[in-house]
This record gives C-alpha cells, structure tokens and sequence, in this order.
C-alpha cells in the first residue's frame, strides 16, 4: 500500500476540484437564502465612498433577513479578478458588487467566467446578460449647491477641489458651477487636482492654495472631511461631500451632498429574490437614479437640506429668473429641488443653452445632456478657471 | 501685495506639513547613525496619528494624546529593534513588516473613530507684537502650533548632540564600526535600542501631529505614504539633523507649490515636482565621490554579532 498517500492526496484534490466547479456552476434559485459579495475599493474608515456603501451594505442586512453579505475592501483595481474568484468560489456568493469604476473590465472579464452568477458593477457603463451597471450621481445636487456658494461668496471666487479629471468629476464641477454663476454671474470657480481619491494631505494643502487665491466658498469632490475643516478654520463656508460632514464645522458647513446606495441596493437584490432579475437578463439594467429616485439627498446631514445659520442670507439674496420672475435664492433653491425630484423633470442643470468656457455652445437650446453624454463629459463649463487636463 | 502674499502663503503652509516630515525624518537620522535602517516609520507614524487621536477624543487633552503617541511609536519601534538587533534579522523586511503591521493594526483599531470631528486640537498660536513684523511675523507666528516651534528646536539640539557630544560620537561610532565599539566596552546593541526607540518616539509624535493637529481628524490610511518621504529625506540630509530640516521644508514648499501653481503649469507634471526633486538630489549626491563624504554609515542594516568581522 505504498501509493496510498498519494491515492488520497488525488482523492482530495479531485473532490476539492468538484467542489469547486460545482459551487462556481450553481444558480441562484429566488426565494433562497441569498449571499452577496461586496469589493471595495478604499477602506471603509475613509469616510467618504467605501464607507457610503458599507454603510449601505449594513441597512441591506438590517432589511433583509434572507440575505448574507461579505466584504472585501482596499481592494486593488488591477486585482479585482482574483478577489472575484474568491467571493465566488470560496464565499459561495450568488451576487458579487464591485464599487469602483477601476473595477469595471475585471467584473466584465469575471461576469463572462461565471455566467450563472450576477455582478453589479458601480460608475461604468459596460453590461452584460449578468452584469448589471448603477450610479447615484450628485450633478444635481452639486447645481443646488452650486446656487447656495454663489448667493454666500463675497469675493466671487469660489474654491474646488477634485480628486482626478474625470467625467465624473468634471460632470460635478462644472454643475456646481452652473449654480454657481446662474446666481451670480460675476463668480468664477477655481479648480484644483489632487490626484487621488483619498490623500488628506493633499486635500489640505489644495484648500489652502484656494484659500490663498482670494477663495472663500468651497466645494470638492475626494474622500476625506479635510476640505470642509480646513475652510472652517479660515472662517469660510463649504460644502460636505458623501458623508454627513456638518458635525466637522456646524457653524461653516452650509449644505453638501448625501448618497443613499441603499436605496439603489434593497432594489436590486429584492428583485434577484423575487426572481424578477437574474443571470440571464440584466444586459439592459443600468440604475441612473438622481435626486427624484431618492438616491441622492441635499444637506451636510440627513435631513438638513440647508444649515438654518445660512438660511437669512440665502433669502436676502434675489435675482430675475426668466421663467420664474423675481425669486430669492432661497425660493429658487427649494423651486429646482423640487422641479428635479418631479418625475417629468422639467428642469435640469444640463438643459442648453450650456456653452463651454472657450465659447462653443456644448448643450443647444431646448436639448439635455444623455447620460451618455454626462459620463464621457470632457469640457469644462463657462466660469471655471484653473487646469483642466483633457479638455478638447 | 502680490509676492508677499504668495511668500506668506507658500511658506506659513511649508511649516505646517513640512513639520511631520521633519520630524520623522530627525529620528529616522538617528536610528541609521546607530547602524538600524528603519522602513517602518509609515506603521510607527499611522500608530502615533491613531492613538493621539483616540486619547486626544476620549480626554479632551491633545497634548496627552500627543504623549501617548511618542509612547506607542517608541513602543512601537522596539519589535523592529527586537527582530533587528536582538535576533539579527534582515533589516528591510522587519522594517517593512512593521510597516504593514502598523497600518493593519491602526486600520482595525481606528474602526467607528472617523468621522468625528475633535474639538480639542492642539490650539494655534498668534504671538502678540511678533506677528506684526512684515512677511515674517505672519509666516512664523500666525497659526502655527507649539509642536511646529519645538520641532524647529530640536534640529540643533540633535545636531549638537550627535557631533559635539559624547553620547553623538557613540552613536556615530555604532553605526560606523560596531566592532570598534564593542572594543571600546561600548553595549553596541543597547545603543542601537535607544537610537531605534528614539525614532519610534518622534515618528509617533509626527503621526500625533496629524491626527490632533494638522488635520485634526482620524482616518484610515491618513498618514498617506509620508513615512516613504521620510526615508528619503534622511538619504537626502546626508543623515545630518540640519540638512533634514532643508530637505523637509524644502520638500513641504514644493508640495504646497505643485497645488499653488496648477492655473500656470500642467497639474500632473506639477503632481511629480516634489518627488522628481527628491530623486535628482538622490541621483546627484549618489555619484561615486560624494558618497563617502555624504556620511552614510558603514554599518548601516548590518546586524552586530560580536566577533564575527
């Protein structure tokens, strides 16, 4: 019986084998109990994106009793493949969520390995039979915040700092500076890149360069509170971004913008339970939800849309709107929240006429940006100054 | 108008970051004059920057938090001054170890402290009548803290010590000949614990100054590679105390500079300066010649066994 260690070893390893690929072919029935699988792309103490959707995570589990959910996080974008395989062949999970744009041609390249199972990737735009696509994108909400930094700049420059030069970025920017200039038409807007998603340094010493050009209202789109305390210690107002950051600076933080992915997740998942999504036909699904799906929220805290210490000033503040008349910034404010939460959707911060800062006219009258159009959006609008790299 | 405001800006802001840097990379000189590279001042700074901020919240006393930071970081450095000196280890791993080990442990422990907003930072400091002096009176005293003025301090006060002192020439002694040393009825391996711990203590303070400080606030992964930077300034000072200081401020104004600039110059090029910087410097005073005038200590990441050169 000399052979026999080895008889066993091959044993093991073939029923290891079986396992494997029996685990990796088996679908989803509706109904069972669900295992989800979620891949981050930062820590989930950054306090900004990969703790929005680890928080949102917990409300699922919270919700669903039918579900169990697992998490990867700091995961890098290059790697997301093999951590996919992971989820899916040693977690047993039915759905794996991946939550970083990096991420979008491994969760394509592992959706087309497991076709039994189901993948949702978050910000991109490539799909397949078991690969759906969703976002809860903050243009909107950066145009409301953008008309609030416009009523409260009294230097008529307001500051902003960005993590890359990405549509993404670059969709919110220039938004925010529609806001901006539609109440006050004098005010530019100062960009400046950092370079990465989350580096605190960075952020502070990008704020401070702002500070120093005569900025006194500020906004940005990274990861971390830094901006919002470092305007705070200068005395000067901003705007949270992901997280609820009033506490930071309660007496400076005037609005800011709040996501809700769980909104978008409950849905999803119900949907797989109830049968109604599954590995088959998810080529079309793509969540786009704004402020009217409840996706996104207006406020530096749930709740608070404006920071009431701010609320005198934005109604001492009035301008003529061609189609709404004479209004107070306040009224505006509350009149587009609730014109954009509307289904129709009358108004929207990319109706035309939109002309970009070197003079072409980008959006024509009477037409809206596609969402095609917003997610591969290079140009930067009228009023903002600073580098823009890519721009056409 | 112009330029003034530009040179208060561009070097009230120097002091500020330039101040963690420094700090680290002084203790850093230390632990390599005794002969222990150390590569993980990212963990010992990440440590330092958590635990400052817990105690710091919990108090309500930054400077505690501060001291209890120095605590861990010193504390911190002794499993490198252990696996390192005691147990001969290769120096690059332990120190890379320690690295992640600091990052993964303050990661775990700092789970549910971010996104508290400290209100008990380490206040800034206006000097009266200083701070009126044209340029330099809103640069040096006008919203900077006491860790920044004692850090300033301590730059000639470490380099007193390590050329003109008795304990300096010890130290330098170790790090070139432990041999020599050892001969000279000098504990080789009780120097080397020392300096070790020494850069474990200001590596922590620098990671304190972030996080009740600098920012204030915790999070995750904040102390974003500047224990790297470090590394590099200590080579860059030519392991001299005086030079780290250049090299840090130097470092520090370029950094506030790549955001300053970005309406005139292409961000990403800006993006590199600092570090393009750091390698020419490298690349220049690592030519043959200089090398040996540049101080590196002999003994640098070798292991002392007694008896065995």
């Amino acid at each position: 019986m000399r052979c026999r260690p080895y008889v066993l070893m091959i044993l093991v390893l073939g029923l290891l084998l079986g396992l494997t690929v029996a685990a990796g072919a088996e679908e989803y029935v509706p109904g069972e109990p669900l295992k989800v699988g979620f891949i981050y792309v930062g820590p989930i103490g950054d306090y900004g994106w990969s703790h929005a959707h680890e928080m949102a995570r917990l409300i699922c589990e919270d919700t669903f009793p039918w579900l169990d959910s697992v998490y990867v996080e700091s995961v890098p974008e290059g790697e997301v493949e093999s951590y996919i395989d992971k989820l899916v062949q040693n977690e047993n999970c039915d759905v794996v969520i991946t939550t970083s744009f990096g991420f979008m041609d491994g969760t394509l390249a592992a959706a087309l390995k497991y076709p039994d199972k189901i993948f949702a990737h978050c910000s991109g735009f490539k799909r397949a039979p078991n690969l759906a696509t969703y976002m809860a994108d903050f243009y909107q909400v950066y145009y409301l915040n953008g008309l609030m930094a416009g009523a409260l700049t009294k230097t008529d420059k307001v500051g902003y700092v960005g993590a890359f030069p990405i549509p993404e970025v670059k969709r919110h920017s220039s938004a925010f500076a529609i806001g901006v200039r539609e109440v006050n038409p004098e005010a530019e807007i100062d960009v400046r890149w950092i370079y990465e998603w989350f580096n605190p340094a960075a952020a502070k010493e990008a704020a401070e360069a702002l500070i120093a050009s005569g900025c006194d209202a500020f906004a940005f789109t990274e990861d971390s509170p830094t901006v919002v305390q470092v305007a705070a210690e200068s005395e000067l107002i901003s705007f949270a971004h992901y997280s609820p950051m009033y506490d930071f600076a309660p007496d400076y933080c005037v609005s800011g913008e709040l996501v809700h992915w769980e909104i978008i997740y409950l849905d999803f998942l119900a949907k797989i339970y109830a049968g109604a999504y599954t590995a088959h036909n998810l080529e079309t699904v793509d969540y786009w939800w704004l402020l009217q799906e409840g996706a996104v929220e207006t406020g530096a805290k749930p709740g608070m849309m404006i920071n009431p210490k701010y609320v005198d000033q934005l109604k001492a503040v009035s301008l003529e709107d061609p189609i709404l008349g004479p209004i107070t910034v306040y009224d505006l404010i509350q009149k587009r929240l609730e014109q954009m939460s509307d289904p129709s959707m009358i108004f929207d911060p990319y109706n035309g006429p939109i002309y970009d800062r070197k003079g072409t006219l980008q959006v024509p009258t009477g037409s809206r940006m596609s969402v095609l159009e917003l997610t591969t959006m290079e140009w930067a609008v009228d009023g903002i100054v600073g580098a823009w790299p890519g721009e056409p | 108008m112009g330029w003034e405001t530009w040179i208060i800006a561009t070097l009230s802001r120097t002091l500020a970051y330039g101040t963690p840097l420094l700090l680290g990379t002084l203790g850093e000189i230390y632990a390599e004059r005794s002969g222990v590279l150390n590569l993980g001042i990212e963990g010992m700074m990440i440590m330092g920057a958590y635990s400052a901020f817990a105690v710091a919240y919990t108090t309500g006393n930054p400077w505690l938090g501060i001291l209890v930071a120095a605590v861990v970081g010193g504390g911190f450095s002794l499993i490198h001054a252990f696996a390192s000196i005691t147990l001969k280890a290769n120096q690059v791993v332990s120190g890379l170890a320690l690295t992640m080990l600091g990052l993964g442990l303050a990661g775990v422990l700092g789970r549910g402290w971010e996104g508290r907003p400290l209100f008990a930072a380490i206040p800034k400091i206006t000097v009266p009548l200083l701070s009126d002096i044209p340029v330099l009176g809103p640069i040096l005293f006008k919203g900077q803290n006491l860790i920044v003025y004692l850090t300033i301090l301590l730059v000639p006060v470490l380099w007193i010590v390590l050329y003109r002192t008795r304990a300096g020439i010890t130290i330098r002694a170790v790090g070139e000949s432990p041999a020599t040393a050892d001969s000279l009825g000098i504990s080789v391996s009780r120097v080397r614990y020392l300096c070790v711990a020494f850069g474990g203590v200001l590596a922590g303070i620098a990671g304190g100054y972030l996080s009740v400080a600098y920012r204030p606030a915790w999070t995750e992964g904040m102390t974003g590679g500047m224990g790297w930077i470090v590394i590099a300034l200590t080579i860059f000072a030519f392991w001299n105390p005086v030079n780290g200081l250049l090299g840090a401020y130097l470092f520090a104004a370029l950094y506030h500079l790549s955001f300053r600039l970005q309406p005139w110059v292409a961000p990403e090029l800006l993006k590199a300066m600092p570090y393009a910087f750091a390698i020419l410097v490298l690349v220049f005073v690592s030519r043959g010649t200089l090398q040996k005038r540049m101080g590196a200590p002999a003994a640098l990441t070798l292991p002392y066994t007694r008896g065995e050169e």
